[in-house]
């Protein structure tokens, strides 16, 4: 992991010399996570491709920027982050970004075939806030302070957003708990 | 649910080892955050059954000259080269400083000239020096041999009256002795 770390070090100042080769190499560990973490954002594949385009073409433009390497994960997803809400916003009518999960139809409950349909369901019926702590804490493993750094709130706020969504996909996901310790 | 524990930090992995320990040893005791914390740990495990899908495209970015730096931002961004560089800046300054601080030619020459004058007094000092000493010598060997020609002459001389006092005494002696010889 340290040895992982100190070689994305090295690409990160090689490419801001200007070796885009060196960045290429960066992008090609790095794009997998950032898709599918715009792809359960924004839902759409083609959106989430997009997307992961502009957000490497701006950390490329950015690189200078970013003043401690060790930073870069957390600093490429709050790019990801405001690039998927740029997006969201123009999709979307003003207000309905912070709508409140739908209740009603969580706790509806589900009897999904695959479980897979069921996760990913399960997160769509999320609002996009409460959805993306979900994505960053459970499948991109960052911390809450890095969290809080991301998204531009307190932790506090990220804790929030955390513990309600997992409160909807705890009911949402009952039916495949209960199967699953059956 | 009474319990103030934060089951969920705990199921987060968002809790220090001792507040890990905690919770560990209050689920042991509580049925009902048993429960919550299997309920929580289920649910974990249901989201990240979730795989991962496959990048349709790989993105890659190619060279460009557009947003390739320039020459000079290169240099700048890279360490050893402005290294380099500030070495090289910091010769030239001690160079320029070096120049700028040196006394002026004019009075390297006066320098050169004061030296040279020195020498050359000093120079003509002991050459006078040397040609007092010699006229003194020879002036002393020229006495000597004076000396010694005078004295040579002066026996000669007298050698020479010695010698002619002799040839008068003789011939006066000769002609006393034809007179003697004629008048008989």
């Amino acid at each position: 992991m340290i040895f992982r770390e100190v070689e994305d070090r090295d690409l990160i100042a090689k490419a801001r010399r200007g070796h885009v080769e060196a960045y290429n190499v960066l992008v090609s560990r790095w794009e997998k996570r950032v898709f599918n973490y715009l792809l359960r954002l924004v839902g759409q594949r083609e959106d989430a491709l997009d997307l992961s385009q502009d957000v490497f073409l701006k950390a490329y433009q950015n690189l200078k920027k970013l003043d401690d390497p060790a930073k870069f994960p957390g600093w490429l997803f709050r790019i990801a982050h405001n690039e998927a809400y740029s997006l969201l916003r123009k999709n979307r009518p003003e207000g309905e970004m912070t709508v409140e999960p739908r209740m009603a139809e969580a706790s509806g409950g589900l009897f999904p075939i695959e479980s897979t349909l069921a996760v990913r369901s399960a997160l769509e019926r999320l609002s996009d806030d409460h959805r993306e702590a979900v994505l960053l804490k459970v499948y991109q493993g960052f911390k809450f302070e890095e969290m809080a750094e991301i998204l531009s709130c307190p932790v506090s706020t990220v804790k929030s957003r955390l513990y309600t969504a997992l409160d909807l996909l705890k009911q949402t996901l009952a039916p495949i708990n209960t199967g699953g310790a059956e | 649910m009474s319990c103030l524990i934060d089951l969920k930090a705990y199921a987060l992995d968002e809790v220090t080892r001792q507040e890990r320990g905690i919770v560990e040893d209050h689920v042991r005791g509580c049925q009902s955050c048993r429960e919550e914390l299997d309920r929580l740990n289920l649910t974990r495990s249901a989201l990240v059954s979730l795989e991962d899908e496959e990048i349709p495209r790989r993105i890659a970015f190619v060279s460009d000259r557009v947003f390739e730096p320039r020459w000079w931002q290169t240099m700048w961004r890279s360490g050893p080269v402005m290294g380099f560089a500030s070495a090289a800046l910091l010769a030239g300054a001690i160079l320029v400083h070096g120049f700028e601080t040196r006394p002026a030619a004019v009075d390297a020459a006066q320098i050169e000239k004061r030296i040279e004058s020195r020498v050359n007094a000093r120079v003509q000092a002991a050459v006078s020096q040397a040609q007092a000493k010699q006229s003194a010598d020879f002036a002393k060997v020229l006495d000597a041999t004076e000396r010694r020609f005078e004295t040579q002459r002066q026996a000669d001389l007298a050698s020479f009256q010695q010698v002619d006092e002799y040839y008068h005494q003789k011939m006066a002696r000769l002609e006393i002795a034809s007179n003697e010889s004629y008048g008989k």
